[in-house]
């Protein structure tokens, strides 16, 4: 997609992450980033916190690091960066051996399922580099598969583990009542620099009883493998480009428009848009051709997917809701909303941008009163 | 085993706005008094701290908090078992 380059009125710390984010595609992006990176008004501090909060950190180290930009960095800025992103790529390393013995396991007994988010995008979206930071390996299976899977996990060793949340008996009520999906599972490794290995396990596109949905046995028809680096001969299943594409974009609608999310500090980052956005870009034929528009309005859930595009174009400068003709859809009102639980949505006024940069968004307020809705 | 109603509805007037004002209608369900999945695990979660219990996994579904009757059920046999 192409796109004007970003005003830099929040700053050049912000511009860069921005620009990284979306991904650097010309030489003039290329230049600016390096203009922005050795302008003697930077801050580090805000830089490296901005980073760190989007999960970017191994991303700018990368792009310090390929820039040749040594001595126009503080020198222990530069030295903490290489190790971040060195240590980023053992993780990943340590992440596909284990996804390939939990997804082993599973296939083993014949269970359908795909690998997601992070693991799925390190290779086909950032290209091996070890930029993309994840901090859980994540997989999608059917809702009846739950116990089946959950046992499995057992078998290899995995716990149901709350303690990354900071109430965690209310986690554990929540997920068992919201069965979208499994308990978080984790399970203690011997590896330097790793303690723990988190597993998230989806059985459903969006969330319990979301009126936006696709059918999770339909995405995970016709699954794609996908080569794991430097395992010859090893791969993965991953959703094929639509139901990646459309579980991607309503994964950050959950996160975007669930209220809780905000609250709990979890919700939508600068890498969530930059996930949408390449997918956009590599699979651009197969997401222009009728077939996405037909199973979105099968499903109703061209609404949710315009609020998220429209989003992005407005942040990041793309073009997607045209690109994917879909300027007649999403309206207004959905597009200035969130759902503070199920049933009541917010007006909500603020722009994606200023929400993504804020560093204390659980304080922000809905400005109108909550009304049903849907 | 003392009668926990008191306690009880006062539990449940603190998350559900539409208890508030009204005698709890224990056949009503939950939903009709303004409970969703937010409140349903504030709920619980004050019901175990008020009582010192702890709703066993089978116990944390739907079922348990369909009414105030149900709920109010579960809450004393959870008390009953850890009394004995």
């Amino acid at each position: 997609m192409t796109r004007s380059l970003p005003d830099q009125s929040l700053g050049p710390e912000w511009t860069i992450l921005e620009l990284l984010a979306r991904g650097i595609i010309d030489d003039s992006e290329v230049q600016m980033v390096r203009d922005l990176l050795t302008t003697d008004t930077l801050k580090w501090g805000e830089l490296l916190e901005q980073a760190l909060r989007h999960k970017m950190f191994p991303m700018l180290a990368h792009q310090i690091m390929s820039a040749s930009l040594r001595f126009d960095v503080p020198t222990n800025i530069y030295m903490h960066l290489e190790s971040a992103l060195e240590w980023n790529r053992w993780q990943i390393e340590v992440f596909r051996r284990e996804t390939v013995r939990v997804a082993q396991a599973l296939a083993d007994r014949g269970i359908p399922f795909v690998v997601t988010k992070g693991m799925a995008f390190e290779s086909t979206l950032y290209d091996s580099l070890g930029t993309r930071y994840m901090n859980d390996i994540d997989f999608m299976i059917t809702p009846r598969d739950r116990d089946k899977v959950m046992t499995v996990m057992q078998e290899l060793g995995f716990r149901p583990f709350f303690d990354w949340a900071k109430d965690a008996r209310r986690e554990e009520i929540s997920s068992r009542l919201n069965p979208d999906h499994l308990p978080k599972l984790a399970r203690e490794i011997d590896q330097p620099g790793i303690r723990l290995i988190d597993i998230d396990i989806a059985n459903s596109l969006t969330w319990t009883k979301s009126p936006f949905d696709v059918p999770v046995e339909e995405a995970l028809e016709n699954p794609v493998e996908q080569p794991i680096p430097g395992m010859s001969g090893v791969s993965i299943p991953c959703f094929r480009p639509i139901y990646q594409f459309l579980f991607t974009v309503l994964h950050l609608f959950r996160e975007a428009w669930l209220q809780k999310f905000v609250e709990s500090g979890t919700d939508v980052g600068l890498m969530k848009f930059g996930d949408v956005i390449r997918l956009i870009d590599r699979n651009q034929n197969k997401l222009t051709d009728s077939e996405l528009l037909r199973i979105m309005q099968t499903h109703g859930v061209t609404d949710a997917v315009a609020w998220v595009l429209r989003h992005m174009d407005e942040t990041f400068h793309t073009h997607a809701v045209e690109l994917l003709a879909l300027e007649k859809h999403g309206n207004e009102k959905l597009l200035r909303s969130q759902m503070r639980s199920p049933g009541y949505v917010n007006a909500w006024s603020e722009s994606m941008r200023g929400r993504l940069q804020s560093k204390s968004r659980g304080s922000v307020q809905p400005v109108a009163p909550a009304h049903r809705g849907s | 085993m003392d009668d926990i109603t008191t306690q009880f509805e006062e539990c449940l007037r603190r998350h559900l706005r539409s208890a508030k004002p009204n005698p709890i209608n224990y056949d009503v369900e939950l939903v009709q008094l303004g409970l969703d999945s937010m409140t349903a695990v504030a709920v619980l979660m004050d019901m175990e701290k008020t009582f010192g219990i702890r709703f066993p996994d089978d116990m944390l579904v739907e079922g348990t908090f369909r009414t105030a009757g149900r709920l109010k059920e579960a809450v004393q046999l959870l008390r009953e078992r850890q009394a004995s």
